[in-house]
């Protein structure tokens, strides 16, 4: 899941992107509202970390012209001001959840997790699709009842395409969610993935569509 | 409380009223009464006179009386109020009478008497007879009494009237202090954005509602800013502890390299420097604000306390290719000079922090109207409009301009707070894009620096 974090205090934004990407996110960070923004904007992100005390655009501007524009980017606000006027205008501008620093890592995660679910519209964080049982919370796949070892990658992959099962994802956002920005992958690393997970999961678990990209049947 | 001032206010004025309607109601009857006595009195000398003229004294000391030609005048009629008449020689002997039983001769003549309810008026007639003619007063007084049973009957109705009046003047005249009351309760219950409302007119509780209403608007204004100021030092000390927290949890998390356990240590150690900053400006400011109960006063050389804040900075100014210059007079001041060197310091940093790779920083102390120090610098400047605010606590005017590493928003008004509770007074002029000019201004003491050594 490629998430966008908008933060202005360089160190802990760069600890917060590293954590995140130990947590399976693929992280682009922004060091200003107009930057937030622009990205924002720009790429569909699975969510966005958004703080409120930003140079050149405060937070609550920049949650409202991307709620204005139509974007429906799951929102979590994170700021170090506790009041409640502040929380209250950031949700009220269309922010999804309210974070305040500090905060327990494991927190965010799962918080983040939760909104990218809620998104997609799923509610419960267990999916099964035949056999497979796939736990969103707990980053957890069983076959069969039995556990089965996946890689960062390849569980990312299984990951978006059970979340948006029933339609087509393509290649390029297969790519963009999984690697950003940052990454130059070789165009068949997908594929390879996939290889590897109908290996693990069985062929028909993920579809194929030539030319198109991939897709898990509802 | 409110109810019994209207009451009280009431019972006075009922008061007065009841005084007021009591007297001028007895003054009018009293007139009344007097003028019918005259009435009476009038026609019964008329009477007398006529008795009088009409009585011939005859011989032997004896009178004839022709009452006819007193002008047919009835006396001892029946009914109320009918005129009597006596007449006595000098002597004292009874020579008529129209009643029976006349009493006794009046003592003197001539006069005008009150009896038992009537009036009598006697005269003396030719021959030193004693002319009496009275009747009863009874009809008079009655007529007064009837009068004043009317008096009494519109005086209490106009009583009436009259407090519920009052009673209603005195609830609209009390109403701006229910108002005012009202409001007052609710601020003081927390709501402080309640107001007094203002009507238009300009009595005297109006302008106290105005006094009041700017009262609560200063209030409200004290505790906005305090609030605000929670809120900046909890997100000023919130931000590098939150970096403290990621980062700590992010390196415990898993085995990390040795390099990767030393950036994190760095970014930890950068996060504890900036708290210390912060920590150490809100504590002066505290025990500014609290007025040190006895502050260190001793003497100390402000160009000395300069140089030594401008050497701990140098490095800090080279690594940006920044050349700090000092220079002036070395003039003495009483203070506390961890405290003055704390204020230099954070005006040179800023002069640092704000200023352009390869840019000046000058520090002159002199003798101009005081202890002048100025920390001019080459920076950015400051907008006209942030201008009057950067000594505010927690201020950072443009924040999309470079932050100053380290900085929380607080070393301006440190400094002031410093420059203040010295005597001071600090001042900040600047032009935007080419420097700001930073002076403080504190009474030279009188007395004797230490020696350099």
């Amino acid at each position: 899941m490629r998430i966008l974090v908008v933060e202005d205090e360089r160190d802990f934004a760069r600890t917060l992107a590293r954590a995140l990407e130990e947590e399976g996110f693929a992280v682009d960070v922004a060091g200003d509202g107009e930057e937030g923004l622009f990205l924002a904007t720009e790429i569909a992100y699975a969510a966005i970390v958004l703080d409120l005390m930003l140079p050149r655009r405060d937070g609550w501007s920049v949650l409202d012209t991307l709620r204005r524009g139509g974007r429906q980017t799951p929102v979590l606000l994170l700021t170090a001001r506790d009041t409640v006027d502040d929380r209250v205008r950031g949700l009220n501008l269309g922010a999804d959840d309210y974070l305040v620093k500090p905060f327990a890592l494991a927190e965010l995660v799962a918080r983040l997790r939760a909104l990218i679910r809620r998104a997609a519209g799923e509610v419960a964080p267990v999916v099964a699709i035949g056999h497979v049982r796939v736990d969103t919370a707990a980053r957890r796949v069983e076959l069969a009842g039995l556990p089965v070892e996946l890689t960062a990658r390849e569980y990312a992959i299984l990951e978006l395409l059970v979340l948006r099962r029933g339609r087509l994802v393509t290649r390029a956002e297969i790519h963009e969610h999984i690697y950003g920005d940052a990454a130059d992958v070789l165009s068949n690393t997908i594929d390879v993935h996939v290889a590897s997970l109908r290996r693990k999961l069985g062929r028909d678990v993920i579809e194929t569509r030539r030319g198109l990209g991939y897709r898990i049947d509802a | 409380m409110l109810e019994s001032l209207r009451v009280r206010l009431l019972a006075w004025y009922s008061l007065i009223l009841v005084i007021v309607i009591g007297t001028f109601g007895a003054t009018v009857c009293y007139l009344y009464w007097r003028s019918l006595v005259r009435e009476i009195d009038l026609d019964l000398g008329e009477r007398a006179r006529a008795v009088a003229s009409a009585l011939r004294p005859a011989p032997g000391g004896t009178f004839d009386l022709e009452l006819p030609a007193a002008g047919g005048r009835d006396f001892g009629g029946p009914g109320e109020g009918a005129p009597y008449y006596a007449i006595w020689t000098a002597a004292g002997a009874l020579v008529a009478a129209s009643e029976p039983d006349p009493g006794e001769p009046p003592p003197a003549a001539p006069a005008t008497r009150r009896l038992a309810g009537r009036r009598e008026v006697v005269v003396t007639a030719a021959g030193g007879a004693i002319v009496l003619v009275g009747r009863d007063a009874a009809d008079a007084r009655r007529e007064v009494w009837s009068l004043a049973g009317t008096v009494g009957t519109v005086g209490l109705l106009a009583l009436g009237l009259s407090l519920a009046g009052g009673w209603f003047l005195a609830g609209r005249a009390l109403a701006p202090v229910a108002r005012i009351s009202r409001t007052a309760a609710a601020m003081s219950a927390g709501d402080l954005a309640a107001r007094i409302p203002l009507e238009r007119t300009e009595s005297e509780l109006e302008q106290v509602a105005v006094s009041l209403n700017a009262a609560f608007d200063r209030l409200e204004q004290a505790r906005r800013m305090e609030r605000r100021f929670t809120a900046d030092a909890s997100h000023e000390l919130r931000t590098p502890l939150t970096t403290l927290w990621t980062e700590t949890e992010w390196a415990l998390a898993r085995p990390r390299a040795g390099d990767e356990y030393r950036q994190s240590l760095k970014t930890c150690l950068a996060a504890a420097v900036r708290m210390r900053a912060v920590v150490e400006g809100l504590l002066t400011l505290a025990r500014a604000d609290a007025g040190e109960t006895e502050p260190t006063r001793v003497a100390v050389g402000l160009r000395r306390v300069a140089e030594e804040a401008v050497a701990l900075l140098r490095p800090v100014a080279e690594r940006r290719r920044i050349a700090v210059t000092g220079g002036g007079d070395e003039v003495g001041v009483a203070g506390d000079p961890d405290r003055l060197r704390e204020m230099v310091s954070n005006l040179v940093s800023n002069a640092i922090g704000y200023n352009v790779d390869g840019g000046t920083v000058d520090v002159v102390v002199t003798h101009a109207g005081g202890a002048r120090l100025t920390v001019a610098d080459s920076g950015v400047g400051i907008a006209p409009e942030d201008l009057p605010r950067v000594f505010d606590r927690f201020y950072r005017a443009d924040p999309a301009r470079a932050r100053n590493p380290g900085g929380a928003g607080l070393g301006l008004a440190v400094a002031k707070a410093v420059a203040e509770s010295h005597g001071g007074t600090i001042g900040c002029t600047s032009e935007p894009g080419r420097g700001t000019r930073v002076e403080v201004v504190v009474p030279i003491a009188d007395c004797r620096l230490p020696i350099d050594d």
